[in-house]
C-alpha cells in the first residue's frame, strides 16, 4: 500500500500543470463569490460619499466625492441619539447578562439544592416561548407597570437569557472542581468562590458572551420596535432610528446609506477583531433568525 | 498559610461531625437559591408569566386600554381562524419557507465545501461569506431595497426597471433572495463543523478508487451529513418562519404592502395589535401560530430528527 503511494510520486509533476490551472480557476471562483458577497457593502460605501443626483441616477463614482451626506447625518438627524441609546441599552444588558448568567450558571452547574434539576428543565423551556407570544402580554405589562416607552422595559426583558445561562453553565462544567476545593478548605464562601475563583476562570466564555450579547442587543430591531416604536423617538435605538430614518427620508439616498453604515460599523469592527468567538457562539448557541 | 486559616476557623465551632456537614449542605443549598433566585425571577416574570397571560388576553375582548367587558370566549380565535389575511399569512410564510430553506442549505453548503478546502486565504473567505449573517438585518435590508429599486444597481446591470420589492409578484422571491444570501453564512458555519468531523480516510479510500469528485460528493460526503442536513432543516425551517424585520421594512410598516404580498403571521399579530388596536385578536393569533411551530417542531423531530444515528 506504501509502496505504491510512493511509486504512484514520479507521476505528479506532469500532473501539476493541469493542477495549476484548476487551483486558479478555484481562486477566480471564491474570488467572484466573494466579490458577489461585498459588493452590496462596496456599493453602499461608495453611494454614502455621493450627491443626491449622483445616487439616483446610479454612476459608479461619485463625481465629486463628497461628506455632506455624513454631515446630514451627524448633525441634523437624531442619529447620534440613537447610537448613544443602543451603546447604552447594550452595555447595561450585556452586564446584566454576565453577571446573572454566570450567577445562574454557576449554581446550576455546581451547587447542590432540591429542585435543581426541576428548575434548570424551566430554564430551557423558556427557549420554546417564541416572541409573537410574549410580544403582547409584555406590552401590555409594561403599559400597566409606567414603563412604557422607558429603557427599563427593555433592560427588565433582557437582564438574562436563556441561552446565556446555558452557555455559561456549559463552561463551568469543564472547570475542574480542584480550584474550588483549595478555596473551600480556605473557608470562601460560595459567592467569594463564585466571584474570586470561578468567574475569573471564565473569562474566555465571558468575552464570547459579551461580543455575542452586544451583537444582539445592537442589531435588535424587534423589541426597541415593540417597546419604543409607537412615536416615543428619544428611545429609539440605531436600528429601529434607521428604519424610521428610512421611512421619513428614503429620497436621501446618500444619507440612508451612512445610516447603514453606521448600523453595521461597530459590529464589523468587534467581528474583524473576535472572529472566532462568533464561529463557536454560532455552533454552541443558535442562530439568528 | 491555608492549612492555618482553615484550622483556626474549623475549632471554634465543631459540635459533631454529622451536624456540621447538614450545615454545609442547608449553606450550599441556601446559596443555590440565592444564585438561581433573580435568573429565575426574569424567565418566570418575562417568559412563563407573558405565555400564561397571551393565553388569557386571548380570550377576552382586549384594546388599547386593556379589558374590555366581562365576555369571554374563543371568539377572537374563530376572528382568526376566519380572516382571509390570516390565511394569506399563512400561505405566504409557507411558501417562503419551502423555498428559502433549500435554497439556503444548498449554498451554505457549497460555500461550505469551497471553504472546506487547503485554500490560502480561508480565513478571509469564510469571514466574508459569513459577515452578512452577523450585520443587521435593518441596515442589510435597507440597503438591499436601493440596490434592487427601479433605477438600482442591479437593474443597471441586467437592464430592466423592476422595482423588485415593491412588485407583489416578484417582492417574496427577492425576500428569499435576501435571506437566502444573509442566512448561508451561517449554514455554512453549521455544514463546516460537519464537513471536519468527517474522517479523512473515507476519502482516501474514493481516492484509492479514482472516483471523481462530483461522485465523491454525492456518493460518500452528502450522504455523510445527513445529521447536519436534518438539524438545519429544523433550525433554519424555523427560522424561516419567524421571518419578521424583512418583511416589516420592505414594506415599511406591517400593512403588508404591495397588496398582501408580506403579509405573513408576526406581521400579522404585530398589526392587529398596533394598527388595530385589537390585542384580544392578536394574543389568539401569536396562541395559534405557537401551537402549528411547535406542531411542526414535533413532528419534524419525530420523521427527519429520528434518523439521526445516536
Amino acid at each position: 500500500m506504501l509502496q505504491t503511494v510512493a511509486a504512484a510520486e514520479p507521476y505528479v509533476p506532469p500532473k501539476s500543470r493541469k493542477d495549476a490551472v484548476r487551483k486558479a480557476m478555484f481562486y477566480a471562483l471564491m474570488l467572484l463569490v466573494a466579490l458577489i458577497f461585498f459588493t452590496p457593502f462596496i456599493w453602499t460605501f461608495i453611494t454614502a460619499f455621493k450627491t443626491l443626483p449622483d445616487s439616483v441616477n446610479v454612476t459608479s463614482l461619485p463625481h465629486p466625492w463628497t461628506t455632506s451626506a455624513w454631515h446630514r447625518v451627524w448633525a441634523d438627524s437624531d442619529f447620534p441619539t440613537y447610537i448613544k441609546n443602543s451603546l447604552f441599552l447594550a452595555a447595561v444588558i450585556v452586564v446584566c447578562n454576565i453577571f446573572l448568567a454566570g450567577l445562574g450558571g454557576y449554581a446550576f452547574a455546581r451547587l447542590r439544592f432540591p429542585g435543581r434539576n426541576l428548575l434548570f428543565v424551566l430554564v430551557l423551556g423558556t427557549l420554546m416561548v417564541p416572541e409573537q407570544l410574549r410580544l403582547i402580554p409584555i406590552f401590555v405589562m409594561m403599559v400597566n407597570w409606567g414603563l412604557y416607552g422607558h429603557f427599563e422595559s427593555y433592560i427588565l426583558i433582557n437582564l438574562v437569557t436563556a441561552t446565556n445561562l446555558f452557555f455559561m453553565r456549559q463552561y463551568f462544567l469543564t472547570i475542574p472542581k480542584d480550584f474550588e476545593e483549595a478555596a473551600k478548605l480556605d473557608g470562601a464562601s460560595h459567592f467569594k468562590i463564585f466571584w474570586r475563583v470561578m468567574l475569573p476562570l471564565a473569562l474566555p466564555a465571558m468575552s464570547a458572551l459579551v461580543i455575542l450579547q452586544f451583537q444582539g442587543t445592537w442589531n435588535d430591531f424587534f423589541w426597541p420596535l415593540i417597546l419604543f416604536g409607537q412615536g416615543v423617538s428619544s428611545h429609539y435605538t440605531i436600528q429601529l432610528g434607521l428604519q424610521q430614518f428610512y421611512g421619513q427620508y428614503q429620497s436621501d439616498v446618500p444619507a440612508v446609506m451612512v445610516g447603514s453604515i453606521l448600523a453595521i460599523l461597530p459590529v464589523l469592527v468587534i467581528f474583524l477583531a473576535f472572529q472566532r468567538y462568533f464561529v463557536s457562539g454560532v455552533v454552541s448557541s443558535g442562530v439568528k433568525g | 498559610m491555608m492549612a492555618s486559616t482553615s484550622a483556626t476557623e474549623a475549632v471554634p465551632s465543631r459540635p459533631g461531625f454529622r451536624s456540621t456537614m447538614l450545615g454545609a449542605r442547608l449553606r450550599e443549598a441556601g446559596w443555590g437559591y440565592g444564585f438561581v433566585l433573580a435568573p429565575i425571577g426574569v424567565f418566570g416574570l418575562f417568559f412563563i408569566y407573558p405565555f400564561i397571560y397571551a393565553i388569557y388576553i386571548s380570550f377576552y375582548h382586549w384594546g388599547i386600554l386593556g379589558k374590555q367587558g366581562s365576555a369571554h370566549g374563543t371568539f377572537n380565535y374563530s376572528n382568526v381562524l376566519h380572516d382571509p389575511i390570516f390565511h394569506t399569512a399563512l400561505r405566504n410564510i409557507a411558501e417562503y419557507t419551502f423555498a428559502v430553506v433549500p435554497l439556503e442549505l444548498a449554498l451554505g453548503l457549497s460555500l461550505a465545501l469551497l471553504i472546506n478546502q487547503k485554500i490560502r486565504g480561508r480565513n478571509f473567505f469564510r469571514s466574508s461569506f459569513y459577515f452578512p449573517s452577523i450585520a443587521s438585518s435593518v441596515a442589510i435590508t435597507t440597503i438591499a431595497l436601493y440596490i434592487f429599486n427601479a433605477q438600482g444597481l442591479f437593474n443597471q446591470i441586467i437592464g430592466s426597471n423592476r422595482a423588485w420589492f415593491a412588485d407583489a409578484s416578484t417582492v417574496g422571491w427577492s425576500i428569499v433572495g435576501l435571506n437566502t444570501w444573509t442566512t448561508s453564512g451561517t449554514v455554512m458555519i453549521f455544514y463546516l463543523a460537519a464537513l471536519q468531523s468527517i474522517p479523512d480516510d473515507v476519502y482516501e479510500a474514493a481516492a484509492v478508487d479514482a472516483t471523481s469528485a462530483w461522485r465523491t460528493f454525492w456518493r460518500i460526503t452528502f450522504p455523510l451529513l445527513k445529521p447536519a442536513h436534518f438539524f438545519c432543516i429544523v433550525v433554519f425551517g424555523i427560522g424561516a418562519l419567524k421571518l419578521f424585520d424583512q418583511a416589516f421594512i420592505v414594506a415599511n410598516g406591517a400593512s403588508g404592502a404591495p397588496n398582501y404580498a408580506t403579509m405573513v403571521p408576526i406581521i400579522y399579530i404585530y398589526n392587529e395589535a398596533f394598527g388595530n388596536s385589537d390585542f384580544g385578536v392578536a394574543a389568539a393569533a401569536g396562541v395559534i401560530y405557537f401551537v402549528i411551530i411547535f406542531a411542526l417542531t414535533i413532528v419534524m423531530r419525530l420523521t427527519v430528527g429520528r434518523q439521526e444515528p445516536a
